[in-house]
């Protein structure tokens, strides 16, 4: 047994009319919200929906028209359940990109642009995959269509799956979520061989994203011990730009110009050129894939809360709909004959929309 | 543009049946007792059967329409505004027919929800019939439900927007004599609620249905963009709609105008984001 003070209190904040106030409320914050813009607080939609929760928490315990009615109870409470694991979510959620090169593992130390709410505890360590070749099909006048990229996966007993990943169809390993994206590109693997005895140091350049900046495959890289060189990559990977196409590594070849002081050089694969502080090596031409990560470990429950949430709502609306008479059965029979219907009293037998 | 004839022949057939539905209500209005009644009811039902008739060969016209372009363009109507009009022009018009030919008392509604559908079939003869490009993202089975669900909540706010309509346009001088063989007001407001009931369902479907699509495709399944913020405030205001109805006794003729705010609201989502907004949704392709 409550008592009345607090059978007040919930009452209040139960009402009906804060409901209709806070919901008012949620609306302008999502109209702030659209776009994510810099400058709108998180808070203009936080509040309201915390208010909206104590509203809905109050109405849930003390309004019997929800508690007693199964399928508005499990509607409601898939209301407040939807808030929480959207907080929940945000609060454990992380997201960042990744670019891995073709025969390279995944890496850790590989993410940009990270951002984890402060209660991430996702286990990116154990996520292990090496990044295979790709391709993208691309259409008349450069319209990209499916990408098909195949990764190869550690079994945990001394075995690989191969996995294709591609536009809808995320990698999904230990929560995180990899989606391809369309920047992607190609990469000389290139070794540098001091002149001071120091380690062979081979790592691969990045170039920019390919075909969006096909016109502008440069970088430029400074070794240990050497100055900085600029790179140009000649690529030959049959685009053109009027015909359907596919993007393939494999199938690609690229020459690479090396400028260093002023001094260009050209080099196809396995050819080396002496500069100033060392010897620069061109290993192989490879290709790079960029992906978007993303986790958030409430989505399933996400999906089943909302999809119960709908089924309650649906249940609720079946009920009212199969109970509560319309006062149409006699009608229709007028009405089908198109006579003025005058008498409009409630029929006794229940219509089903 | 194989497809175009088989457009033109559907929205004829929608265009005849606006105007069959308009006589016959107007026939309709102009006796109210006596010796010529047995007369009009004769020919009000044959203006049903014909109006029901013209709307099943529309359907089925508009159905060829799509599958034509479908064959010549190879996917379905889900991107330009050009093939997602004649896309809603056919789901409207199923669901309205079905429901035209199963619940007698909505038919009077024919004369407010087929012009309103003619927006739609003017706008689509106004645009350039291009075809489209199929986005990589778009190849997955939740676009399906997502699409679906919202064509089943648009069309159920456009039944309810029809009894809205016909509950505002007689409480008007000039309308009442045309719809007073309707039952009151009263009645007609229950039965539009309940469309609504039906709409709030499948626009919260479609909102999930979107969210684990997007999820898949974009690797988000909320983002604010234009088409989800809008989404989102349609799908609160149809809820407070509702939940203002069912908690305080709203004036049927205020009830009314919420409902059609709402259609308004949900048409200006589905066809206007493309004006005030350069992706519907963000890294749509």
């Amino acid at each position: 047994m409550r008592s009345p003070a607090v059978t007040g209190i919930l009452r209040r904040l139960a009402s009906t009319k804060l409901t209709l106030l806070w919901m008012l409320l949620l609306a302008i914050g999502a109209a702030l919200s659209y776009d994510n813009p810099a400058d709108t607080s998180i808070w203009v939609l936080v509040v309201p929906m915390l208010l909206l929760a104590i509203n809905l928490i109050a109405a849930i315990i003390s309004n019997p028209r929800i508690n007693r009615r199964g399928g508005l109870l499990v509607f409601h409470l898939g209301l407040l359940s939807i808030v929480v694991l959207a907080a929940i979510g945000r609060l454990s959620h992380m997201e960042g990109r990744v670019e891995i090169i073709t025969g390279n593992a995944f890496s850790t130390q590989a993410l940009s642009d990270v951002r984890s709410g402060p209660l991430h505890r996702g286990a990116l360590d154990e996520v292990s995959f090496v990044q295979g070749p790709y391709t993208v099909e691309y259409r008349a006048n450069m319209m990209r269509g499916l990408t098909h990229s195949y990764v190869a996966i550690p079994d945990g007993q001394g075995e690989w799956r191969e996995a294709v990943v591609g536009d809808d169809r995320p990698l999904v390993l230990e929560g995180f979520r990899f989606y391809t994206t369309f920047n992607k590109g190609f990469a000389p693997i290139l070794s540098w061989i001091g002149d001071n005895g120091q380690p062979i140091e081979t790592g691969a350049v990045h170039m920019p994203s390919y075909p969006l900046f096909d016109f502008k495959q440069s970088n430029s890289w400074t070794p240990q011990g050497g100055e900085e060189i600029k790179f140009w990559l000649q690529l030959e990977t049959g685009l053109t730009a009027e015909e359907a196409w596919v993007l393939d590594g494999r199938q690609a070849s690229g020459t690479l110009v090396v400028n260093v002081g002023g001094k260009r050089t050209e080099l196809l694969p396995g050819q080396s050129v002496r500069m100033p502080g060392g010897t620069l090596r061109y290993e192989r031409l490879t290709t790079w894939m960029g992906y978007k990560l993303f986790y958030d470990p409430t989505l399933q429950w996400m999906f089943l809360t909302a999809f119960m949430t709908v089924a309650g709502l649906g249940a609720h609306f079946w009920r009212k709909l199969a109970t509560e008479p319309l006062g149409l059965d006699k009608v229709q029979r007028n009405t089908s004959n198109n006579r003025p219907v005058q008498d409009s009293a409630p029929a006794s037998r229940s219509v089903v929309v | 543009m194989t497809e175009l004839p088989w457009l033109y022949a559907g929205l004829t057939a929608y265009a005849l049946a606006t105007v069959v539905s308009l006589v016959g209500v107007g026939r309709l209005s102009a006796v109210t007792t006596g010796p010529a009644l047995q007369s009009i009811d004769e020919g009000s039902r044959n203006n049903e059967r014909l109006v029901l008739a013209l709307m099943t060969a529309g359907v089925i016209l508009l159905v060829i329409t799509l599958a034509d372009r479908w064959l010549r363009i190879g996917h379905g109507p889900f991107v330009n505004l050009f093939e997602l009009l004649i896309s809603q022009l056919f789901s409207l018009g199923l669901v309205y027919t079905v429901a035209y030919w199963r619940i007698p008392v909505l038919r009077t509604t024919a004369v407010v929800v087929l012009p309103l559908m003619w927006v739609l079939g003017i706008w689509v003869l106004a645009l350039e019939p291009s075809d489209s490009v199929f986005p990589p993202t778009y190849h997955n089975p939740w676009l399906w439900a997502h699409v679906g669900f919202g064509k089943f909540f648009l069309a159920f706010s456009l039944i309810g927007t029809g009894l809205a309509g016909v509950i505002l346009l007689r409480s008007r001088q000039y309308f009442q004599n045309l719809f007073r063989h309707l039952p009151d007001d009263a009645i007609l407001d229950r039965l539009a609620w309940r469309f609504m009931l039906l709409a709030l369902v499948f626009d919260s479907l479609m909102l999930i249905a979107g969210g684990v699509w997007a999820q898949d495709a974009w690797g988000r399944y909320w983002a604010w963009d234009a088409l989800e913020t809008s989404s989102f405030l349609n799908w609160l205001l149809l809820g407070a709609s509702i939940h203002a109805r069912t908690t305080y006794k709203v004036p049927i003729r205020v009830g009314a105008m919420l409902i059609i705010s709402v259609f308004v609201f949900a048409f200006i989502t589905y066809f206007g984001t493309p004006f005030y907004s350069e992706a519907a949704h963000k890294g749509v392709i």
